[in-house]
């Protein structure tokens, strides 16, 4: 009783402290950096209702992400449409394609759906880049200004700043924290788990396991959907490869694999560690470290070898990543994590 | 009256006759015993019987309902349940949890879905287990768990294949008795099991099968003293 008091506890305390760094925190960059791991835990999270509860490892999402950040940008440039309206019809339009590969995947046994969720995201892709009329082709989508979001005719904001967003990427990583909390505490989470851990034996037991799949997907797949819009709104900029490219999807897929499979801490861990490390490769944190502290000299021919490719060498850093977590943490992070509590209680006893 | 009708049912894998024309009636409140060589097409019946697979021919009546076709969890939501000869524990979820998925068949609340499940605990003795994970437990406690993961869904029959399997003598004696409690509880059952000894205690009615035909059914005294049944045994040993 009393851990679970001290824990609520901490959430609270935690969610207070979430909600008032942007009065004390000025820096845009530091702001930043918190809306992509807010993002990122967003991302996750979706990916984690499917993947890691019910066992069906989407290697596709970017078609979910994607499809959610065109939907809302296309209608706002086209057609003038408010993003917090665009969002539902990005919604929409994920549920129509998640349904699709769902009802054909999954009434299959086999690798189909992991198969076929590559090949949806690389059709999404091309048709992005195709279809130019709607899409603008491979040139993508500029937002110059967001609309202000007004309640009536008072303006709540007007999307100047990042605090705006900040606080829209708050919410959606408590909802992507409270859907997750509702699915691992109701029947549906159940049926997910048991489908995960044994298909036959789930369905012998008189669980539909094509339609629990199915809702499975939608959940996944709507949340994913508002993480794309959003990321299309704040960046006010999509293109094919940077919402659709394959490497989204993996990217999403890493935070749970990295933080942990089927557990609610998994993807904020995941996110922790993933956000940073692309952000120090990026802007090439880490050759400059090196320089600063004397281990390379910037103008030799390492120095300059490694500012012009570390930066592009994330897709590497990942795969080493992925490799040592599954060699010496199968359960991700958090699986680690328990393991290590776990020992501790019983050496406590 | 007969609750299940077993129906000319044939299955083929390939050119393989894995059961060929087999028929057999079960009656409300019996435990049919069903055995028979290593191969001889039991653990196929029931697949067939559940809607693992539909039998290439015949019929399977439950209920008077035509089962032909239907979903395995269809064949679940209308009373019909089974456990597997290979063990299949939700590995990682609790005991109690692997249980509460059976209890979810009936009720959409956690709360009284645990209540459920705690009862079948208790029914098969693994109180002490309540929270461990699945896939730690010894053989026995698994064919439990099985056992108590089927109950929990409330069925009319339950078909239970090779509980026994793997267990110690001590096992065995205490799987016997729950089987008997549970006919005590007005449930039918169908057995298949290895064991003669054990099956000629619990069955009511004993069917044999041989190369996936029904070599011979009748009472358990019938089917032993049928020089058939010994030929059938004594020509192909098995463990
Ligand atoms: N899915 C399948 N595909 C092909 N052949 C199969 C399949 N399932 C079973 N068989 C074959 O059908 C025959 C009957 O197998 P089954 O498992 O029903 O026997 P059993 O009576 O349960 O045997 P045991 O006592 O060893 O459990 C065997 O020859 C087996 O190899
Ligand atoms: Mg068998």
């Amino acid at each position: 009783m009393n851990k679970t008091i001290l824990k609520s506890a901490f959430n609270i305390l935690l969610v207070v402290g979430l909600l008032l760094i942007p009065r004390y925190v000025e820096s845009p960059y530091a702001l930043h950096m918190m809306i992509l791991l807010f993002m990122s835990v967003a991302q996750g999270q979706s990916w984690n209702i499917l993947g890691g509860y019910a066992g069906q490892h989407s290697v596709g999402h970017a078609a979910y992400f994607g499809v959610g950040a065109y939907t809302t940008m296309m209608l706002m440039h086209s057609k003038g449409v408010v993003p917090w309206v665009g969002v539902w019809a990005g919604m929409a339009a994920v549920v129509v394609v998640a349904l699709i590969i769902g009802s054909i995947c999954f009434r299959l046994r086999g690798p189909y759906f992991v198969l076929a969720s590559i090949a949806v995201a690389e059709i999404m892709r091309l048709s992005a880049i195709n279809l130019t009329p709607l899409t603008n082709g491979a040139e993508g989508i500029l937002a110059t200004e967001i609309p202000a979001f007004k309640i009536g005719a008072t303006v709540v904001t007007d999307f100047v700043t990042k605090v705006p967003f900040y606080y829209i990427g708050l919410f959606l990583v408590l909802l992507t924290l409270a859907v997750t909390y509702w699915v691992q505490h109701s029947k549906l989470g159940y049926f997910f788990q048991a489908i995960r851990e044994d298909q036959d034996a789930a369905h012998s037991l008189g669980i539909n396991i094509a339609l629990y799949k199915n809702i499975g997907l939608v959940i996944s797949a709507v949340l994913t959907s508002l993480a794309g819009s959003f990321y299309g709104i704040y960046v006010g900029f999509v293109d094919p490869p940077t919402v659709l490219g394959l490497d989204v999807s993996v990217q999403i897929m890493l935070i749970c694999i990295i933080g942990g499979m089927g557990t609610i801490w998994g993807p904020v861990l995941g996110s922790l560690i993933l956000v940073p490390l692309s952000e120090a490769l990026r802007s090439n944190m880490v050759t400059d470290l090196l320089v600063k502290i004397g281990m390379v000299n910037a103008d030799s021919r390492i120095g300059i070898f490694l500012k012009e490719n570390l930066s592009h060498a994330h897709v590497l850093l990942y795969g080493i990543l992925v490799v040592l977590v599954i060699l010496f943490m199968p359960d991700g992070l958090m699986g680690f994590v328990k393991k290590l509590a776990a020992r501790r209680n019983r050496e406590a006893v | 009256m007969a609750i299940l009708e077993i129906k000319n049912v044939s299955k083929f894998f390939g050119g393989l006759a894995a059961n060929s024309d087999v028929s057999f009636d079960v009656h409300e409140g019996m435990i049919m015993g069903l055995i028979g060589p290593n191969g001889a097409g039991k653990t196929t019946l029931f697949n067939c019987i559940t809607g693992y697979y539909p039998p290439s021919k015949g019929e399977v009546i439950f209920n008077g309902r035509k089962l032909n076709g239907l979903d395995p969890d269809k064949v679940c939501m209308l009373g019909m349940v089974r456990t597997w000869q290979k063990v299949r524990p939700l590995a990682k979820l609790s005991v109690v949890d692997n249980v509460m998925v059976g209890a979810l068949a009936r009720t959409s609340s956690l709360k009284v879905a645990r209540e459920m499940a705690m009862e079948q605990i208790k029914v098969v003795r693994m109180e002490h287990r309540t929270n461990f994970l699945a896939g730690g437990l010894p053989i026995g406690e698994r064919k439990k768990l099985e056992v108590a993961r089927a109950l929990a869904t409330q069925p009319k029959i339950l078909l239970l294949d090779e509980v026994m399997g793997g267990l110690n003598p001590a096992e065995s004696e205490e799987i016997i008795q729950l089987i008997l409690d549970i006919k005590q509880r007005g449930l039918t059952q169908m057995v298949i099991e290895h064991d003669m000894k054990a099956i000629m205690r619990i069955s009511d009615r004993i069917v044999v099968l041989t190369s996936g035909e029904k070599l011979t059914e009748g009472s358990p005294q019938e089917v032993v003293s049928n020089p058939d049944v010994i030929s059938a045994y004594l020509g192909e040993p098995h463990a």
